[in-house]
Formats: structure tokens, C-alpha cells, sequence
């Protein structure tokens, strides 16, 4: 049976089915047997879906500065 | 947040639905910036590069996410930048795994198995799990103290979803270098909402 260390390290491979066949087989049967790792790749899951929101919008002074130099440098359309 | 019904208004120039594209990505783009280039030249490179957005929008076909073609030309920006400094590489540690270790080595036991495993994590969407503004503080803080490498991979692949192979490619490295720099990247992240989900604070 794999160690709970290689389902870590090796938990973006197995979601993007990077591992070969046979790995991903034994991958499956452990996270049956394993309530905390089925639990870290769910929350492996959700933290790697959550990593696009991370920043936060910009303010409208960063906007408008953002805007104000597109009016002046760039071509319009 | 543009969906494909305004992406036809987008394309054709129009500045307030530009202005939501700014608004929404403009952050995330700075962070990805500033490892390549460092924090104070990353907004200027961001800034010209929204201008070549702007130019370039009506070829965008949308066969990735808009945030993803942004940032590759922010990228190519900050590679021209670079290059007009004459520095050859985008970061002194590069290709460096030795900076960090990694950080969820102490939760597991000498056999391999957890000895502390994760906490219970509770959130209503997926967006909500790195937001709330205690949250978004320490976010800020273990960004910025993240080795220059890890955080250009974090940014360039769970932020930007940019494809495995182009982010080595861009960075001239090998993949198993980027996937050990990913994995404590995202260890850093793992721990802090591990931390944060069971006790309220970080």
C-alpha cells in the first residue's frame, strides 16, 4: 500500500491521471482505505479551484489609472 | 466577471467592459509580475501590457480563460523588461529547490502515515476559501515571503492556469524541478488554511 507521504506529494499528478495505470489503481485503493487522505485531495482540490481568487479586485483608482494610460498610449480600435 | 455573451462586446474595444477585465485580474497579474521582474517595476510592466491587451482583444478566440492569455502577455512583457536589463534569467534561484523545505514533512509519522492529519475545512464555494480578510492578510504575508521561484509556479499555474509544460518552458526548467517548487508552494498555502480552518487564526 502507498504511504500517506506519496499521496501528498504525488496528489497533483494523480488528479491530472499524470501517473501511470498501475499507480493510479494503487492511488484509488488507498484513498479508500485512507479517510485522511481522501480528505487532503478533496481539499487539495479545493484549495487549487480557490488559487484563481486569491487576489483581490482592484480598486477603482488602480482602474482608473489602468484606463487612463490605455487612453493615452494605445490606438483605439 | 466577463462571460462569453459580453466577450463579443469586449472585443470590439469597449472600455467599460474592459474596465471589469482590469478590475478583476489587474492583482493577480502584479502578483504574477513580481517575482519576475520584482515589486517595483512589476506595475509598470502590467501597465504596458494592459495597453497591448487592450490592442490585441479582438484576437482573442477564447480557447483558454482570459486570465490565462492575459498573463502571457504580461509574461512576454516582463521577459522583454528583463531583457532590456541584459539579466539573463528571471530569478537568481531559479532552478533552486534547496531554499525551502517542505512543509508538511512534520505531519506525518517516521512510516510514511499522517501523525497530524488535515483538519475539517468548511467554506460555501470554492472562491470563499482563501477570502475573508484575516484570511487575506496572512494570504499576503506568506506570498511575499515565498522564495521567488515557488511563487512565479504558484502564480503562473494555479492562478493563471497556464499549462505544465509552457510555465518549464518559460522558465527553462526542468519538470521535475517545477513540480517539487509547486508542491511547497501549495504546501505553504495547504498549511496556512489547515491552520486557519481549525483554530480561526493564522
Amino acid at each position: 500500500m502507498l504511504k500517506c507521504r506519496e499521496v501528498v506529494n504525488e496528489a497533483d499528478q494523480f488528479l491530472s491521471y499524470d501517473l501511470s495505470r498501475s499507480r493510479q489503481w494503487r492511488f484509488k485503493f488507498h484513498l479508500l482505505m485512507c479517510k485522511h487522505c481522501a480528505r487532503y485531495i478533496r481539499q487539495f482540490q479545493a484549495l487549487k479551484n480557490a488559487t484563481p481568487f486569491m487576489h483581490p479586485k482592484a480598486s477603482d483608482k488602480e482602474v482608473t489609472r489602468v484606463m487612463d494610460s490605455i487612453d493615452d498610449q494605445a490606438p483605439s480600435l | 466577471m466577463i462571460n462569453s455573451d459580453s466577450l463579443a462586446l469586449l472585443k470590439t474595444g469597449d472600455k467599460t467592459l474592459f474596465s471589469i477585465l482590469v478590475r478583476d485580474h489587474h492583482r493577480a497579474l502584479i502578483a504574477l509580475a513580481t517575482p519576475i521582474v520584482g515589486t517595483s517595476e512589476a506595475e509598470e510592466v502590467v501597465q504596458i501590457a494592459w495597453g497591448k491587451a487592450y490592442n490585441a482583444i479582438a484576437a482573442f478566440e477564447g480557447k483558454s480563460q482570459i486570465r490565462t492569455w492575459l498573463s502571457r502577455i504580461v509574461i512576454n512583457e516582463a521577459k522583454m523588461q528583463l531583457r532590456a536589463r541584459k539579466k539573463e534569467t528571471l530569478f537568481s534561484d531559479l532552478g533552486s529547490t534547496d531554499s525551502d523545505s517542505d512543509l508538511l514533512e512534520d505531519r506525518f509519522s517516521q512510516n510514511g502515515h499522517w501523525e497530524t492529519p488535515p483538519a475539517n475545512w468548511h467554506y460555501d464555494s470554492p472562491e470563499a476559501l482563501l477570502m475573508g480578510d484575516d484570511l487575506a492578510k496572512c494570504l499576503e504575508r506568506i506570498l511575499t515571503a515565498m522564495p521567488s521561484n515557488q511563487r512565479a509556479i504558484l502564480e503562473m499555474r494555479d492562478s493563471s492556469e497556464l499549462p505544465f509544460k509552457e510555465i518549464c518552458n518559460n522558465l527553462s526548467i526542468s519538470a521535475s524541478n517545477a513540480r517539487v517548487l509547486l508542491h511547497r508552494a501549495r504546501a505553504h498555502l495547504f498549511k496556512l488554511v489547515d491552520h486557519y480552518q481549525e483554530t480561526g487564526e493564522c
